[in-house]
């Protein structure tokens, strides 16, 4: 599974697939989601605060391949800080899109007093919820995780989601994350922090 | 970061994202609704003249508001180069080094938390004309003040900012009543005649002046927030810096006005006795003569709302302080973290709301005045420890740009914050001889030590801890005053300095 689908598993609820994150923090875990696929797809790679492109071709995956096109057509953005926001804006929709594409999600329409709102609700309960299931039990193995895992997992702490992940785990899964992220590739690591930034900031400026 | 900000090209990116950004209007209000001025109006500067019986109050606002505006000319050109940009600690970690910024932060701490928890002792005496008149119920003070505080606490916890559009609307209307107020104060001046002896110098420099300017800062705090929005607002270099300018001479002439249109309708000469026996019903008494009980009811409605949105703005800045902190890992990294579902600081905002329940309960025990002891002196200290931030704020605006080399006029970076400095410096001394008058207390009283030493002692403490986390834990170290920021610095180089490498870029 993708890293953006992942993370939109863990930060929704796996039987109504409501939100357990707030918006703000939801959109920039899978806005940091999206760029680390590119980045693991060798795309492109983080240095310095900027995102630089280092191979043009189409990925696979659809969404993967509108974000590239995104980063190509305004390279005089470069800043992650930048991507990350603007992502952030609609990430929550085209991964949820992307999820129900896969036959994972269900997407939903509910008319609530002249407003209707969007939810992805899940096919297979046993689907939705593996994301979590798996990286708990990654992170209770001694053995180092593969580096797409660690990076959502990055992203999870990043998010401040770090309890619902680990809500049964020991200390030990605790004290192996903290181990997890610094040990990431220099451009994931980065991405990782920029989005921790993103998320702390978004608190300060206290509007949601 | 500004070089990619102005492009020929039409840009989704920039588009999108300029789509949320603020205009000089939102963040005045932003900036105001904080400041709660019926807050100041009726309860600071009421009992301003009753404790510290100067008549000067209304020069006093226009000289802090021509020494803030010069500050803020330093302060809005450094914002736009600082992380962290709302907080003072920021600033001054960047000019005087990191154990400075972290004494900053300490004062900082305390200074809004006394701020905050002040606005408890005022809430009673904001809710009895109101809860009078609907229920007929006379309920003591803290009955109504842990209300209050339960309404904060829960509000902080579920991260409720109140709506902006109510915000502003309150705001309007406590403006509104503000000047309908002082028109019906100066249309019966005491005696018949209208007098300008609050604006005479003569009245302004006497002794306990230092009080008085010290009150005046409390009237403006609040104005520091306007450069939060630094990266959020439209025009960087225009927006804030207007914004800042325009709140600041906005509270001025309010404050003023309506510090002078009292001493007009009750008179000169007594003034500082009506203020002191009728405190912050003062105002209030007189626009039941002079407009009737509509716009007196209103009135009261609205102060009792002023204070509690001054409080949960407060409660609001104070835990993000923490927050800040947490996230640099100076204070413990559980105040760093948010409540998942809303995103509300949590252990922040907890550890704030159960100061104020401690306070709120120590007063009650001893029955201690709430209006006088509780609002007025930990709102003076918290005026003060304010007063303290800026000026060291302005002197490492100063160094700052000297040690940075950084383009800026020598207006913004030296003559504007040096001469602020020199006369915040000069408040300073003033406010520290005459804190028996802010505190309205004997001379010889042990407080009036007591209150301005627990700065330096807070600040030297600060500082130690600095240099110690530069010895045991240098990592901690090298985040101090970059706040939510912090988590991409120990990764990457900061972003803002040296121009961008080019040659990675793809061509078309």
């Amino acid at each position: 599974m993708l890293i953006a689908d992942e993370f939109f598993l863990i930060a929704h609820n796996d039987t109504r697939g409501k939100a357990k994150l707030h918006p703000a923090a939801t959109g920039l875990g899978l806005a940091g989601g999206l760029l680390g696929e590119l980045i693991l797809y060798g795309h492109v790679t983080v240095a310095s605060g900027q995102v630089t492109v280092i191979d043009r071709r189409p990925p696979a995956d659809a969404l993967a391949h509108t974000v590239l096109d995104q980063l190509i057509g305004e390279a005089q953005h470069q800043s992650v800080r930048t991507w990350l926001s603007f992502l952030a804006q609609t990430a929550a929709t085209s991964v949820g899109e992307r999820l129900a594409r896969a036959g994972v999600l269900r997407r939903q329409e509910n008319r609530r007093l002249l407003r209707t709102t969007v939810t992805y609700q899940p096919i297979d309960l046993n689907v939705a919820a593996w994301p979590a299931t798996r990286l708990r039990a990654v992170l209770e193995r001694s053995d180092p995780p593969s580096v797409p895992d660690a990076l959502v997992l990055g992203l999870v702490a990043a998010a401040g989601l770090t309890r619902e992940v680990l809500w049964s785990a020991g200390p030990r899964a605790h004290h192996r994350l903290n181990l997890i992220i610094p040990a990431l590739p220099a451009p994931l690591k980065e991405l990782v922090a920029h989005t921790e930034s993103a998320v702390g900031a978004a608190v300060l400026r206290g509007i949601p | 970061m500004s070089s990619t900000a102005t492009t020929e090209r039409q840009s989704n990116v920039s588009e999108a994202l300029a789509r949320g950004r603020l205009g000089v209007p939102s963040v005045i209000f932003f900036v105001l609704s904080a400041a709660a001025p019926l807050t100041v109006v009726a309860g600071v500067v009421t009992t301003g003249y009753g404790v510290i019986g100067v008549l000067g109050i209304p020069l006093a606002f226009l000289a802090v508001a021509a020494v803030l505006a010069l500050f803020s000319a330093g302060y809005v050109a450094m914002a736009r180069r600082t992380a962290n940009a709302g907080a003072f600690y920021a600033y001054v970690t960047r000019g005087l080094g990191r154990p400075a910024g972290v004494g900053t932060a300490w004062v900082a701490l305390i200074a809004y938390n006394a701020l905050q928890v002040g606005l408890y002792g005022t809430i009673g005496a904001a809710a009895e004309p109101v809860l009078d008149r609907l229920f007929g119920i006379q309920p003591q003070w803290w009955v109504v003040a842990l209300v209050a505080w339960a309404l904060v606490g829960v509000l902080g916890l579920l991260r409720v900012d109140i709506n902006g559009m109510v915000l502003a609307a309150l705001l309007c209307a406590e403006i509104a009543v503000i000047v309908v107020f002082d028109l019906g104060q100066l249309g019966n001046p005491a005696g018949g005649s209208v007098s300008f002896a609050a604006f005479s110098p003569d009245n302004f420099f006497v002794p306990g002046v230092g009080a008085v300017l010290v009150l005046a800062i409390l009237g403006f705090v609040g104005f520091e927030a306007s450069v939060v929005f630094s990266e959020e607002s439209k025009d960087p270099k225009r927006t804030v810096p207007m914004a800042t300018y325009l709140s600041v001479a906005i509270i001025a002439v309010v404050y003023a006005l309506s510090s002078w249109s009292m001493t007009v309708a009750v008179g000169p000469d007594r003034i500082v006795e009506e203020a002191g026996t009728q405190s912050v019903g003062l105002i209030f008494n007189l626009a039941g003569a002079h407009l009737g009980s509509t716009v007196l009811t209103i009135g009261e409605a609205l102060f009792l709302t002023s204070v509690l949105a001054a409080m949960i703005s407060f409660h609001n800045t104070t835990a993000r302080y923490t927050f800040a902190l947490g996230r640099e890992r100076v204070l413990p990294a559980v105040f760093g973290r948010t409540s998942p579902a809303t995103g509300a600081p949590q252990a922040a905002s907890l550890a704030q709301s159960v100061l104020g329940l401690l306070v709120i309960v120590l007063y009650a025990v001893n029955g201690w005045d709430p209006v006088l002891q509780l609002f007025f002196w930990l709102g003076t200290s918290g005026g003060f420890g304010v007063l303290l931030m800026i000026a060291t704020t302005a002197v490492a605006i100063i160094a700052y740009f000297a040690r940075s080399g950084e383009q800026e006029t020598l207006w913004r970076r030296l003559i504007a914050p040096g001469i602020a400095a020199i006369a915040l410096t000069a408040i300073i001394v003033l406010a520290v001889q005459n804190f028996a008058n802010l505190l309205g207390v004997e001379p010889d009283s042990p407080l009036r030590w007591i209150f301005p030493a627990v700065y330096p002692v807070a600040a030297l403490l600060g500082g130690l801890w600095g240099v110690m986390l530069r010895r045991n834990r240098p990592d901690t170290y090298a985040r101090i005053g970059l706040g939510a920021e912090s988590a991409a610095a120990i990764v990457a180089a900061p972003s803002d300095s040296g121009p961008v490498p080019t040659s990675a870029e793809v061509r078309r």
